[in-house]
């Protein structure tokens, strides 16, 4: 039966303290605390996080469709998905495609991918849903966001879930929206949206999911929701008659907040990674409508729940003291750095792919030495030409470095406050590596401080994005 | 190598700007200062006895082409070419002249190195066109040296204190220089209490941003000994040159506990010079401090000490302008900054100006024979130039 294969989520390391949003905007704390993304990550390298989390132990090549659910894509045009693809390594004859505009896009996603398996026309499809939308300051979206990530992979045999359907509903809800040229999110009646869109949508959806196996509540181990706000879940419960304390599966919104599209999918693989086998999980997404759908848990899932870190990201973390950094974090806070004009060639960057996105060094096949990044002649012994190109690792340890308070991030004339940590690292293959380190303190960095490789912005230039690898702390 | 170039060029005229801050000077001010004073040192006659010059720039703001000295001297219709190699770029002019005039196809020829970095604005240099690519690493120019001070540190048990040694030492040569940008001397404790620039090099241990240009006049020792008089010039005797990537930081086999471009030039150098040991042959030396760090790790490099060592000569003294071995006895990069283009005339002037006995106020006594050295680029380019008394042998 068609199912889910494996699991990853991704949640940015750093983490603003709610009070630290009241203090700076007025109104009360929501308590808790919210995942905030660095400058440097989007919806688009937290979707490769994602992917890299649920492609542990498979091999990437084996992925014949990824589709990318987001509202927040870094792009108005320009596909998403064809860039995380090349991050993530799959085939050049890959399909991909954005699924965009509703929270409900992650869902979607999903469903098409379910229906290629099932079609026989794709037998691994990787769905990742990411979101990283700014809150427009003072508003309520500030304490009630977070951003982060979630991947499935689905595909047959082998699956940890097999999902049983789909129902669907469609309701032109006034809801939230954002136009073209809106740089934050609107919305005119939460209350309306509720009551008419939510409430009312996603127990329909639900219902008529469990109407078709001919189930009850009671037979549900887990109810995996979208809800805008903590109070939605309580109340999606109350509707449905669901236990919400042994049912309902925590919004994580202590410790998170409201994902956006990758949400209920978020909590759909916690629930997961606190299943057993054989228990029946339902995922149930809003967004101008709901999508609905069952899972039930195989004897597979024990096995690989060590090695995705999933909802572990809540664990490892750093707090953002002030809500200046929260406003620079998110790109709102208006400041005369990164400066707007400087060049960099685009063209550079599309020919030299294989060593920037993929990340591809070289093997010399005369004397052996790894290296990066990818020339015609081997810089050790000048054999041109004959090198085998190589994957490059992801873990490895620091050989030196420094804090460069001339040169920024994405070498840019520094800010002369936040300098750019610059290390010479070794990847555990052998390779040397000289990359900008990032969710880090300065105190903690020292040789041979263990790291992992992460995808990145790198800066902005000629008003493009350009993105690569860079370093970070191992997370746990 | 068939002959070398030892002895076959003499250093006749040297003019050097005052380095600084020199906001109301442009390159032409710059460039016709350093100029005339090689001209009237030199004995000769810019537009009647020159017959080719070249003009070392780093930055396009400068100037480029051979028209950047052509112009402000009004100086048509000779051969003049621009050359630009990192911090080496005022040196590899020198050679460049120094190897047409040992070819003889010129008999007396012009150097200038100049840059007006001021006028780029901004703060440190501007490294970001040395890394056209977007998004292969380059570093800011402190951010190459300080991961070599990291790795000595933890190898040798090196200090910030030692770096600020370096600093101290330069600083109280240039105190007595009248051209230096910074003639104040400094205590190990202001090095050590000076904001933070790139970890762990801190204000001290960087060269400041500075404006200067200057100029040597070259010829054959023969016509030499009629213009000037056997007393007064200095001959070439070697010049090494190494050039490794532009990218270090990437190779397995670097370790930051040395500069493989240094120890190529250096070996270079010697064997053109006939140096075996450079600590007893040769009498004081000029080094690319452009960071603390770097005057550290050279002295090893070119076999002033061994490996580890160097912390023991700066702490010991034997550097200092009254030690053993005086290293940068006018100061330095450190005094003077870093007009990229004028740095390594400015450098052979200084060396040329000890031989000759004519550094007043900063002599390193019984001075016959020393060099100069660039440390460029991301460790990418080293020249050493060795230049000493005709009878030095």
């Amino acid at each position: 039966m068609v199912g889910i294969l494996s699991y990853g989520a991704y949640l940015p390391m750093w983490r603003i303290d709610r009070s630290e949003i009241a203090n700076a905007s007025g109104g009360t704390s929501m308590g808790g605390e919210r995942t905030v993304a660095s400058w440097d990550e989007d919806s688009l390298t937290m979707g490769v996080e994602a992917g890299l989390d649920c492609l542990s132990g498979f091999d990437p090549k084996e992925i014949d469709v990824l589709y990318f659910a987001t509202v927040s894509s870094p792009f108005k045009e320009k596909q998403a998905s064809s860039m995380i693809a090349s991050a993530l390594d799959l085939r050049r004859d890959v399909y991909t495609g954005d699924f965009t505009t509703s929270l409900r896009a992650g869902t979607l996603a999903v469903k098409a991918a379910v229906d290629a398996v099932k079609s026989g026309s794709a037998k691994k499809v990787l769905v990742i849903a990411s979101d990283c939308r700014k809150a427009m300051p003072k508003s309520d979206f500030e304490q009630l966001y977070g951003h982060g990530a979630a991947a499935l992979l689905i595909g047959e045999p082998g699956t940890i879930a097999d999902i049983g359907g789909f129902t669907s509903v469609s309701n032109p809800i006034p809801g939230l929206w954002q136009r073209n040229e809106d740089d934050f999110l609107k919305s005119f009646e939460p209350k309306l949206d509720k009551i008419y869109g939510l409430l009312k949508d996603v127990p329909e959806a639900v219902v008529k999911l469990l109407e078709n196996f001919n189930l009850k509540t009671s037979d549900i181990a887990k109810f995996a929701f979208y809800g805008p706000d903590p109070r939605a879940y309580q109340d999606l419960a109350r509707i449905l008659k669901i236990d919400s304390k042994a049912q309902l599966q925590n919004p994580l919104f202590e410790k998170v907040g409201i994902t956006g599209t990758p949400h209920c999918l978020l909590l759909f693989i916690a629930a997961l990674e606190g299943s057993k086998p054989k228990e029946r999980i339902v995922c149930a997404n809003c967004g101008e409508g709901s999508d609905a759908f069952l899972a039930i848990t195989s004897e597979n899932l024990e096995r690989i729940k060590q090695k995705h870190r999933g909802t572990k990201h809540i664990f490892t973390k750093r707090m953002i003291q002030t809500y200046g950094h929260f406003m620079d974090f998110q790109g709102i806070r208006k400041t005369d750095w990164p400066p707007k004009h400087m060049r960099a060639s685009v063209v550079k960057y599309w020919r030299d792919q294989k060593w920037e996105i993929p990340f591809y060094g070289m093997r010399c096949n005369k004397c052996g030495t790894l290296q990066y990044p990818i020339h015609r002649c081997c810089m050790m012994c000048g054999e041109i030409d004959n090198h085998q190109e190589v994957k490059i690792g992801n873990r490895g340890k620091v050989f030196t470095y420094t804090h460069d308070y001339i040169l920024g991030p994405g070498l840019f004339p520094c800010d002369g406050i936040n300098p750019a940590t610059r290390v010479v690292v070794d990847i555990e293959d052998g390779c040397r590596l000289w990359l900008e380190m990032t969710d880090h303190k300065l105190e903690e960095v020292d040789i041979d401080m263990p790291i992992e490789t992460t995808f990145r912005l790198i800066h902005q230039k000629d008003d493009y994005r350009f993105y690569s690898w860079k370093v970070r702390p191992v997370r746990s | 190598m068939k002959k070398g170039i030892k002895d076959r060029v003499a250093i006749i005229g040297t003019g050097v700007t005052k380095f600084g801050e020199r906001w109301e000077k442009d390159e032409e001010d710059l460039i016709v200062e350093a100029v005339m004073e090689a001209c009237v040192t030199a004995n000769v006659d810019l537009r009647k006895d020159v017959e080719a010059a070249w003009v070392g720039t780093f930055y396009a703001t400068t100037g480029i082409s051979g028209s950047t000295l052509a112009d402000p001297l009004k100086f048509y219709g000779k051969p003049m070419t621009r050359v630009e190699n990192y911090c080496a770029t005022g040196m590899d002019a020198v050679r460049n002249a120094a190897y047409a005039v040992a070819a003889e196809i010129y008999d007396i020829v012009l150097v200038c190195g100049v840059e007006k970095i001021l006028d780029q604005g901004g703060k440190g240099l501007d490294v970001t066109m040395m890394f056209p690519h977007p998004i292969l690493l380059g570093q800011s120019a402190p951010a190459i040296f300080a991961p070599a001070a990291i790795r000595a540190f933890k190898e040798w048990g090196w200090t910030s204190e030692d770096l600020a040694r370096v600093a101290v030492k330069n600083h109280h040569n240039g105190a007595k220089h009248p051209k230096a940008h910074f003639r104040r001397e400094i205590d190990i404790d202001t090095a050590l209490n000076a904001p933070m620039v790139c970890y762990p090099l801190r204000v001290f241990d960087c060269c400041a941003i500075s404006d200067g240009a200057a100029a040597v006049i070259l010829t054959r020792p023969e016509i030499a000994n009629d213009l000037v008089g056997r007393n007064n010039y200095a001959t070439i005797k070697a010049i090494g040159l190494a050039v490794e990537t532009l990218y270090p930081f990437h190779r397995p086999d670097y370790t930051g506990l040395s500069f493989p471009a240094n120890v190529k030039a250096a070996e270079a150098a010697y064997r053109e010079a006939g140096i075996h040991d450079p600590r007893k042959q040769l009498d004081f030396g000029v080094v690319h401090d452009c960071f603390t760090i770097n005057e550290l790790i050279t002295y090893q490099d070119i076999g002033l000490c061994k490996p580890g060592e160097a912390a023991d000569l700066i702490r010991e003294g034997v550097t200092a302008i009254d030690g053993d071995f005086p290293i940068n006895p006018e100061g330095g990069l450190k005094c003077f900054g870093h007009p990229i283009g004028a740095t390594g005339v400015r450098m052979i002037c200084e060396i040329t100006k000890q031989v000759l006995g004519k550094a007043e106020g900063y002599q390193v006594k019984n001075a016959k024979a020393g060099f100069a050295h660039n440390l460029g680029g991301p460790l990418s380019v080293t020249m050493i130039t060795i230049v000493g008394t005709p009878d030095w042998e």
